[in-house]
């Protein structure tokens, strides 16, 4: 008796994990999920889907979601690869001079008009001479991918620019006062609260078109980013070295530079990189608002219904995305 | 050299460190704080260079007082030896020796990296002296040895030649011989330069064999004060109570019975 008294007194219990309030959180966090999938029909996202599966396999006769991504694929392909120009249309076109590849295209026109004097209709022929380049609108859309790396590059310098100071002010253990650090960090979560596609709406109205605005709001919102993971790891840095530093009367600047940096430097590394790598995606998507690059590329031609045009910017983003993917996992692998 | 006037110490959360020390350390000394954990040798130590603020009394060094205003000439003269080393792991050897330097150094030099040349001459000479070979200069200090890293650490600490060493608990992580090693290093490069040394310790064996002078403190307070000599066993279990250290364990019994 004595014994089981004591054992019991003195061991530990090992209870599940979990109790009941557990289980009514997660039964609750369920019965809102419910709710929202209702509102935002999840069940019929399944069920399109579910259609669109089935037809695609052939159970199905037709559904909504293939036949609508039928005709999108079918009106992309086949690519615009080549560029036919009007030669009136070109300015001071010499044709012993023509570019690489290219060649004229000479196009009859039949047409039936109406002859004033005899008041019948008479057949003229009407000659049109078009400039063909085979890889002329390839070469456009890279001209304007390779803006549209240059904006991501360009946004992701402006954002580290903004972000040293930001992240010097905003590290608890370094801003010179509380309200130096307030008004850092709060900069820095303005900063990323604006998504890049709002602000660049704006900035193109204050810098007109063109990559200006595109640099602006990328650098503007990875700056919110980098300000605060520079911050975070300046704060959580080993102290110890920089305490090695204080002892002997380094400065604040010093210390940051010998005792904070050197442990930092491959986070910050990856950070810039994983900035960049999002800023080149980014980049396309606010050209759609007239920022430069290849965005705008983009937008322009699918206002006038040029398909098959979209269909090869698409096709050089995807490339271009893939291969940047791929450069900037080895940098990574290598530097960090 | 160095002068505690009844130090005082209390932490914000309540804990009295230190109470009523009152030490003179002339120049050259090495003198050895010991004590067990919680005894205050480390924020004694961090009074001098103002890494801790007393709450009440006064310290001098080499005449000038310890305040805010002070510290910016007084801290340059004083190095420092951490018990964890306190490098900069991802940077090489050469760069944390110089680092030592940098209060000597004018900003845009530090930021440049551009140390003039008698500072990175006499960095090679003291990674060579403190035992290490110049092909470690270039290595990540994260690649050193323990006892390696403690010898940058002095390195570092004597490379502006100052007039006062602190040492806190420079050995604690390292094993017995390497620790003789490295004290036997640090008090030869203080003598060198007749740099007083105020070095906290665990190891009485130790203490009694390097220091001129011995301090013992027990609750913030000194308990001990005199030759190495002097600090018997009795003494030391007055001191540790019962948690008396190592070396000293066998032959406690026989000295109380004496007592």
């Amino acid at each position: 008796m004595l014994r089981t008294a004591r054992s019991s007194a003195t061991a530990g219990r090992l209870d599940p994990p979990y109790g009941t309030r557990t289980i009514l959180v997660v039964l609750l966090a369920a019965l809102l999920l419910w709710y929202t999938g209702q509102r935002v029909e999840i069940g019929r996202m399944l069920a399109l889907t579910g259609d669109g599966i089935l037809a695609a396999v052939g159970i199905k006769e037709d559904s909504q979601v293939s036949s609508g991504l039928g005709k999108v694929v079918g009106s992309l392909f086949p690519l615009q690869i080549s560029e036919r120009t009007e030669v009136t249309r070109i300015e001071g076109f010499d044709a012993s001079r023509l570019p690489w590849f290219a060649h004229i295209e000479i196009a009859e026109h039949r047409e039936q008009r109406l002859n004033p004097q005899t008041l019948s209709m008479e057949e003229t022929i009407e000659r049109k001479e078009y400039l063909v380049e085979p890889l002329g609108y390839l070469g456009h859309v890279a001209v304007k991918m390779f803006e549209t790396l240059e904006i991501a590059l360009w946004g992701t310098i402006i954002a580290v620019v903004l972000s040293i100071p930001l992240a010097y002010f905003g590290a608890k253990n370094y801003s010179p006062n509380r309200l130096t650090y307030f008004l850092s960090r709060s900069t820095v979560s303005l900063f990323r609260a604006v998504p890049e596609l709002v602000s660049a709406l704006f900035l193109v109205l204050a810098y007109g078109f063109g990559p200006i605005a595109g640099i602006l709001a990328l650098g503007i919102h990875a700056a919110g980013f980098l300000g605060k993971f520079y911050a975070e790891d300046i704060e959580n840095a080993d102290d110890k070295p920089q305490e090695a530093l204080r002892a002997i009367g380094a400065n604040k600047v010093k210390v940051i530079w010998y005792a904070v940096l050197p442990q930092v430097f491959p986070q910050y590394i990856a950070y810039t990189l994983y900035i960049l790598d999002r800023n080149v995606r980014m980049a396309t998507v606010v050209g759609l608002v007239g920022a430069g690059g290849i965005g705008q590329e983009l937008k322009g031609r699918y206002d006038i219904y040029n398909y098959s045009h979209v269909g090869t910017i698409l096709v050089v983003i995807f490339l271009t995305v893939f291969v940047l993917d791929q450069i900037s996992a080895r940098l990574r692998s290598r530097y960090v | 050299m160095l002068t505690f006037e009844n130090i005082g110490k209390q932490f914000p959360d309540g804990t009295v460190a230190l109470e009523g020390v009152n030490l003179h350390v002339p120049k050259g000394q090495f003198c050895v704080v010991l004590g067990p954990s919680g005894a205050g040798k480390s924020t004694l130590l961090r009074t001098v260079n103002g890494l801790v603020e007393p709450t009440n009394g006064a310290i001098a060094v080499g005449g000038v007082p310890v305040t805010r205003k002070t510290l910016p000439a007084i801290r340059p003269r004083i190095g420092m030896i951490h018990q964890q080393f306190n490098l900069v792991l991802r940077a090489s050897v050469g760069v944390n020796v110089l680092a030592g330097a940098l209060p000597a150094v004018s900003n845009w030099r530090a930021l440049l990296m551009l140390f003039p040349k008698h500072l990175r001459e006499k960095a090679c000479g003291l990674v060579d002296e403190v035992g290490l070979q110049a092909e470690h200069l270039h290595r990540r200090a994260s690649d050193l040895s323990g006892g390696q890293q403690q010898r940058v650490g002095i390195a570092r600490a004597f490379i502006l030649d100052p007039s006062v060493v602190l040492a806190d608990e420079p050995v604690a992580s390292l094993d017995p011989k390497i620790s003789r090693d490295i004290l036997a290093l640090l008090k030869a490069e203080s003598r060198e330069r007749n740099a007083t040394v105020l070095c906290s310790l665990h190891q009485i064996d130790l203490a009694r064999h390097f220091a001129d002078r011995i301090v013992a403190l027990r609750n913030g307070r000194v308990a001990f004060d005199g030759l190495p000599d002097d600090f018997d066993e009795g003494v030391a279990s007055d001191i540790y109570g019962d948690s008396i250290s190592g070396s000293l364990i066998k032959a406690t019994p026989r000295q109380r019975a004496v007592a």
